[in-house]
């Protein structure tokens, strides 16, 4: 009989590979773990590979980690101009993690430490403290300046003033679970569809079946485009907002 | 009859080995502990990884870049700038040769006119002492040959009248007829 594996959900099992105890707490090493093991390996692994002998012309490498760097230090720059020079690395952290995870978690067979709400939303809560740390730091008391947007007539003050701290605590929910969810919803859509091919030959007998097929595949080969776009976009959203919540930390009420 | 099949197969799949998938995000709780330990190694190591080496690693090649165009534009720039002195510096020196070359010209001429009008002048006194002499000369023989022609009016006048008459004239009547004569 022909094994046919179609539970979308089996692929966001952590399983522990190393079972690993410390002071009663598990930290078992998994299949999550190793994923982000290998991404961070990746990442630095690149960047040391491409800029092992640095070119005044680059090579496409180099050319490769720069654009990368760049990016990331152009999203910074232009959302927190100057202020946001010290954030630069965190941002770039952020966003390769993010980006490396997901791209890792588009490999057959590999698991998306990102489609984990434990860990994207550990990343929201960080940069959602680190935010207010930083803004209670740089600015004391005046960072409840947050909540009260300038140029609101009085009348309504109170009124915007409470949906800015329901909008201010709702950001590392929300942060936490576009990613998810994200992640998440695509890997399930792209499992669902892939399955229809074996699914569809299974049923359908060879030749009905393969025809049918036929028809699906195109439609996986699109949603996994665009499941590699979403694994882009969904970095680059984190690592903008990331950037944007910064800016509300260096300057309150400038919004 | 062979769908039917197939989902108990499928069925028969998810329940022998997936009883415990469900949700997992959610309902593997047990595993947060090491997931979140995991992140925060990870996450900390590039962190740490990218702030002190690879973000300098890249900053430094991009800077190096920066600077060896800033420089190479710099120095083009100063070429430029040589190269443009130079041109300037070598109108400059034509424009001066050039004058030079007129003045000396201008000179030579001067001097030369100088020296024209000079022998010019020299010759044209020595022309006029000559012209003076020669006038007086001129004038000299004149006067002399005149006295020579009342002279020989005088003795010709004379000849004539004894001649003609026989007689000899008396010189000094004959000298004051010829020169009444003359003077009419």
């Amino acid at each position: 009989m022909m094994q046919v594996a179609t539970d979308p959900m089996h692929q966001f099992l952590v399983t522990r590979w190393l079972h690993l105890d410390v002071a009663g707490v598990d930290i078992s090493f998994t299949n999550s773990a190793f994923f982000m093991v290998l991404g961070v390996l990746l990442i630095i692994g690149f960047f040391a590979w491409a800029l092992a002998r640095p070119e005044t012309v680059p090579s496409r490498k180099q050319s490769l980690a720069e654009i990368w760097y760049g990016f990331v230090a152009g999203i910074v720059k232009d959302v927190n101009h100057a202020d946001g020079k010290p954030f630069v690395p965190l941002v770039f952290t952020i966003f390769s993690f993010i980006f490396v995870a997901n791209i890792l978690g588009m490999l057959p067979n590999a698991f998306t430490s990102t489609s984990h709400i434990v860990v994207t939303g550990t990343m929201a809560v960080f940069t959602f403290l680190l935010v207010v740390v930083i803004g209670v730091w740089k600015n004391g008391f005046k960072f409840l300046k947050v909540f009260v947007p300038s140029g609101v007539p009085w009348y309504i003050l109170w009124f915007v003033v409470i949906i800015e701290v329901f909008s201010f605590l709702s950001r590392p929910l929300s942060l936490g679970m576009r990613l998810f969810a994200n992640m998440l919803g695509g890997h399930v859509a792209l499992k669902v569809f892939a399955g229809f091919v074996p699914q569809l030959i299974v049923g359908l007998g060879f030749v009905g079946g393969l025809m049918a097929a036929l028809l699906v595949m195109p439609l996986v080969i699109g949603v996994t485009a665009l499941e590699l776009l979403v694994a882009f976009l969904q970095a680059y959203v984190f690592a903008i907002l990331t950037c944007v919540y910064l800016n509300d930390a260096l300057h309150p009420g400038g919004h | 009859m062979e769908q039917e099949h197939v989902e108990q197969a499928v069925d028969a799949h998810a329940a022998g080995e997936h009883v415990s998938s469900g949700f997992p995000p959610f309902n593997q709780i047990d595993t947060f502990p090491s997931q979140i330990f995991w992140l925060v190694v990870t996450f900390g190591l590039l962190y740490l990884v990218s702030t002190y080496w690879l973000i300098p690693k890249v900053s430094k090649a991009i800077a190096d870049r920066d600077n060896a165009i800033a420089k190479d534009v710099a120095d083009a720039a100063a070429l430029s700038a040589k190269a443009d002195a130079s041109v300037k510096a070598f109108e400059a020196r034509i424009a001066e040769a050039r004058a030079r070359a007129r003045e000396t010209a201008g000179k030579a001429k001067s001097e030369a006119d100088k020296k024209i009008a000079a022998e010019t002048a020299k010759v044209e006194a020595d022309l006029a002492a000559r012209l003076t002499a020669a006038e007086t000369r001129i004038a000299d023989v004149r006067t002399k040959a005149m006295a020579n022609v009342s002279t020989v009016a005088e003795d010709t006048a004379g000849a004539i009248a004894e001649k003609l008459s026989g007689l000899k004239a008396d010189p000094g009547a004959v000298k004051k007829a010829v020169a009444e004569v003359m003077r009419g």
